[in-house]
Order: C-alpha cells, then sequence, then structure tokens
C-alpha cells in the first residue's frame, strides 16, 4: 500500500480576522502551495473541515474551495464533526492515499468564527449538544466542560489551581510560536482571578474564539520526494464516536479517546512511551488533564501534571512534551481548522523547522482531536519523521 | 429488527418520552441484554448493541453527580444566567442532565434532589422547533 505522508502546511492568521472563510482559506493554501506546482496540477480531491454554517449562512464548502484554489471537477466534499471536522478531513486524505485512490489529497479546514460576536459562537457551538435534553437545559461549551472538570477536581488531587497551571504552560509555549493567536505569556494568578464562565472554569481556562484555516496537503512518498519537499508520515490514524450526551459516558476516563489513540498507536507500530511530543485538545485546561490519561501519557489521576517538566511528574508519566504550539488555549482553535492546525505543528516540528519551541530529538507525534463535549467524537494521528523506523 | 411501525406515540421516540414525561412519568430504556439504562428511550442499547430495550417508568429520586453554572449563556437563554446545571445520578441507574433549582454555592456532589416537571414557559416556546412546542422541561429540585 502506497505510504501517506504531509508533503506540505500552511495556515491563515488566527483570531479576530476582517476575512471571511473562503479567503481565509485562500490565505493557509497560498502558504501550503509556496514553490509548488498549482494545486490544479496536484490535487486530485479535497476535504473540508467546518464546524457550522451558522457563522457565514455557508455550507457546499467542499465545492467552495475546491473552486478557490482552481480546482474543477474533482471530489470535494465538507466534512462535519464539529471540533474534529479537521483531524477527519485529514483521516479522508490519509486513507484516500494509502489505499491507491488518490496520490494527492487537500485536506483544509475553516472558520470563522467571530462573525457573530461570542454570543453567536456560544449558540452555534451548543449545536454540537444532544438537542432535546442538553441544548433545551441551556448547557453551553464551557459548562459542558466544567461538568467534567468538577468530577475530575472531586475524584484526583487536581486543585484550580493546577488547571491554571496548563494554561500558563501552554501561554508559554505559544510565546515562541509566531502563528499563535496569543504568543504572550501569562501567570496563575491571571487564570484564577479571571472571570467565572462556568465554575470551576474561568474565563483562562478556555481557549478562545477566533477565525482561521488550515492546509495539509497529503500525498504518496513517492510524490512528496519528486516534489522535492520535507515529508512527515502519517503512520497512524484512529477514530472513534462515543455517546452524545456527557451524562451517558464515564465523564473522567475518557474511553474514545483512548481507543482512537490505540488504534493510531497499533498502526504506527508503536506505544504511549514512544510518543515524543503530542498536540491535544486542550479547548478548556482540564482537558489536557484528562487526555494524557486517557491516551497512556499519565496514570490515572495524576494527568493535571502535564504542564510539570517530565523529570517532577509523579511515577508512571511519560517524558512527553504536550501541545508545544501552545494548544487550542494559546496557538487559537478556530474549530474546523483546529485539527490541521495540530498536523502543521508537528510537520514544523519534524522537519527542524519550530524554530526556538522545537521539541529536542523529536521523531514521533500524537495528534488527538475531538467534537462535540470531550469523546463524543475523538481522532488521532500518529505522525513520524521519514527517518523513524 | 422489528422497529419498521415506530412512531409518534412510541417512547423510544422524542414525542413518545415528552408525551409520557408531560404526565409527569419519567421513561428509560432498559436493555434486556445488559441492564443500561438509557434516557430517554431508544431503539438500539449504546452499551452492547442489543435491540431487545424494554421501556420503564425510571424512579425521579437521584444525586448530584456533577454540577456548574452557567454564566455565558446561549442568547435563548440569556435572561436566566447564572443557572445551575447538573449531571443526576438517578435511583434506577441511568444518569441526566438538566437545570437545578438552587444557586451554584448551594449545590454539592451527592446532594440529593428529585425531577419535577414543567411546562415550557413563554421564552422557552418561542426559541423551540414547531415540533418542540409543547414538550416539557424537566428540573432537578434538592431534596
Amino acid at each position: 500500500m502506497p505510504e501517506p505522508v504531509i508533503a506540505s502546511v500552511g495556515a491563515s492568521p488566527l483570531g479576530r480576522t476582517d476575512l471571511p472563510g473562503r479567503d481565509l482559506f485562500s490565505v493557509a493554501l497560498a502558504e501550503a502551495f509556496d514553490g509548488l506546482p498549482d494545486p490544479a496540477d496536484l490535487v486530485e480531491a479535497v476535504y473540508v473541515g467546518n464546524q457550522s454554517e451558522s457563522y457565514e449562512h455557508q455550507i457546499m464548502y467542499g465545492t467552495l474551495l475546491a473552486e478557490w484554489a482552481g480546482l474543477r471537477h474533482v471530489p470535494a466534499e465538507r466534512v462535519e464533526g464539529c471540533a474534529a471536522a479537521g483531524a477527519l478531513a485529514l483521516r479522508h486524505a490519509v486513507k484516500d492515499v494509502r489505499n491507491g485512490e488518490h496520490e494527492a489529497v487537500l485536506a483544509c479546514g475553516v472558520e470563522k468564527m467571530t462573525s457573530a460576536g461570542t454570543s453567536g459562537a456560544t449558540d452555534a457551538l451548543s449545536a454540537a449538544f444532544d438537542r432535546a435534553i442538553e441544548q433545551r437545559s441551556g448547557i453551553t461549551a464551557p459548562s459542558q466542560y466544567a461538568l467534567l472538570a468538577q468530577r475530575y477536581l472531586h475524584e484526583t488531587d487536581a486543585t484550580e489551581r493546577d488547571l491554571a497551571e496548563i494554561a500558563v504552560k501552554n501561554h508559554a509555549n505559544a510565546a515562541h510560536n509566531p502563528r499563535a493567536q496569543f504568543p504572550k505569556e501569562i501567570d496563575v494568578a491571571t487564570v484564577l482571578d479571571s472571570d467565572p464562565i462556568a465554575p470551576p472554569l474561568k474565563l483562562f481556562d478556555c481557549a478562545p474564539v477566533g477565525d482561521g484555516a488550515a492546509a495539509v496537503l497529503v500525498t504518496t512518498e513517492e510524490l512528496a520526494a519528486d516534489l522535492d519537499r520535507p515529508q512527515v508520515r502519517v503512520a497512524g490514524s484512529g477514530a472513534s464516536a462515543n455517546n452524545i450526551a456527557v451524562a451517558e459516558r464515564d465523564m473522567t476516563d475518557i474511553a474514545g479517546a483512548r481507543i482512537a489513540a490505540e488504534t493510531a498507536y497499533e498502526e504506527a507500530g508503536i506505544d504511549a512511551t514512544d510518543v515524543d511530543f503530542a498536540e491535544v485538545h486542550d479547548a478548556f485546561t482540564v482537558c489536557e488533564a484528562l487526555l494524557a490519561e486517557a491516551v497512556g501519557f499519565a496514570p490515572s489521576g495524576m494527568g493535571y501534571q502535564s504542564y510539570r517538566e517530565p523529570a517532577e511528574r509523579a511515577d508512571g508519566w511519560t517524558d512527553v512534551q504536550l501541545s508545544p504550539s501552545g494548544g487550542l488555549k494559546a496557538r487559537g482553535h478556530p474549530i474546523g481548522a483546529t485539527g490541521l492546525l495540530q498536523a502543521l505543528e508537528a510537520y514544523e516540528q519534524l522537519t527542524g523547522a519550530a524554530g526556538d519551541r522545537a521539541v529536542e530529538g523529536a521523531e514521533t507525534a500524537l495528534l488527538l482531536n475531538e467534537g462535540g463535549v470531550a469523546d463524543a467524537v475523538t481522532v488521532g494521528h500518529v505522525l513520524t519523521t521519514a527517518e523513524a523506523p | 429488527m422489528s422497529d419498521a411501525d415506530l412512531d409518534a406515540t412510541d417512547p423510544r421516540t422524542l414525542p413518545g418520552f415528552f408525551d409520557a414525561l408531560a404526565d409527569g412519568e419519567l421513561l428509560g430504556g432498559v436493555c434486556a441484554d445488559c441492564g443500561q439504562v438509557l434516557l430517554p428511550p431508544r431503539p438500539a442499547c449504546y452499551a452492547c448493541g442489543s435491540r431487545a430495550v424494554d421501556v420503564e417508568p425510571q424512579s425521579h429520586d437521584g444525586e448530584i453527580y456533577t454540577y456548574t453554572a452557567v454564566h455565558t449563556p446561549p442568547p435563548a437563554f440569556a435572561a436566566d444566567a447564572p443557572y445551575t446545571v447538573a449531571v443526576v445520578a438517578l435511583a434506577d441507574g441511568g444518569r441526566l442532565l438538566g437545570r437545578v433549582a438552587a444557586d451554584y454555592a448551594d449545590v454539592a456532589i451527592g446532594d440529593p434532589v428529585e425531577l419535577t416537571v414543567r411546562e415550557p414557559t413563554a421564552a422557552e416556546r418561542e426559541v423551540a422547533l414547531d415540533y418542540e412546542t409543547d414538550w416539557p422541561v424537566h428540573v432537578f429540585e434538592p431534596r
């Protein structure tokens, strides 16, 4: 079977922008194809991760972005899975290349979240929850995750200060990331003293609302070599859906994330201890703690130590570095693009293009992208350097 | 499979579930194979995949499993904020999310609560889809 690789990446600016979604995509695409033949000369299919038509009153994003890329008469479709849409798009591209169906597939994601203010984004995101019970009870994304956080703090030794430290760590990482929406350090007091959003979560426990687009070109390794591009292997891919209603899931053992990661590990022939760094779905600080446990980085109840240096973590932790990009919290979280921004970070890290945020000696990365609340749907990918065994 | 005649009177559909709830009865699906409680009832068990799902009345008594307060509500509920929301572990084994009729500061994990049912308010009817207009709303009252 052909080996799928990532051959190029690009992104738009992240945050509050004056560009609509298609134009954000044009910016991301231009970066990804800098120095390459035009998309029309390479790309055989397009997948677009996109959360919601409420931001721009626009569906048909597959057709639209294929057209804006200069492609006509290729298969193109929007992929929906709330915040996991980007990694789902990547997964489709990877499968198409691995199956031998296409040699080059464009996985991209876009979200224009700032079009209707915070309340517009709150409303659009609430559509990811069960309509009959959850939405009609007035639940929101932060309050859903607050239910997980409250339970996690109840069951473990973790404190609100530990969760704050996760945000501090991710901001410190983002300070070295020129792509980040918030490339600046913050302190613990800033988090703890920030406005209550859904206790125990406060404003600085939450990833921001923002616009953004990302484009990732997936090809065969032969084509990437012909194009003389640095390549990163997609060695494993896994996905798992769990119940839509959070009440009917285990709220501190994120089973869907474990299954998605283990599927990806197995395909790649690795285990959790082989992962040098991970980009995880820290939409809220507690997510990083829960996911570290789910995917085998941390012992049960110890994931909240993710902000500490490896030597200072509990026994049973791996030496993984979490979210060198700054994560969703500080790099930014334009919903449909997020899974591809994670892939972009891993591409830059594994091709020596991560500058002063480089994880030294990194060869293997786990990407973990979730949609809905926690593991309503999870997508995991293992990326490795071309030289990795 | 024998659900081809499933209609809106069946409590394994949302209209059927909410009709019963409007009469004060909380119906759950109970898997005949593994015992999993499903709230609301549905044709298949998520825990084991069985389609042998019985429909049985569920106790209204439960305990707070986890909770929070919504300070940044969706536009439809802006007038209510901040309001308390919890996941409640019901006595018959199911778990259900809903509003709690108490201030956040007065709630703790493990607190006993009782499910009550009311008609939707005018504001709730305003934002309801056509087929949801008369669906009741459940609220957990501290006991």
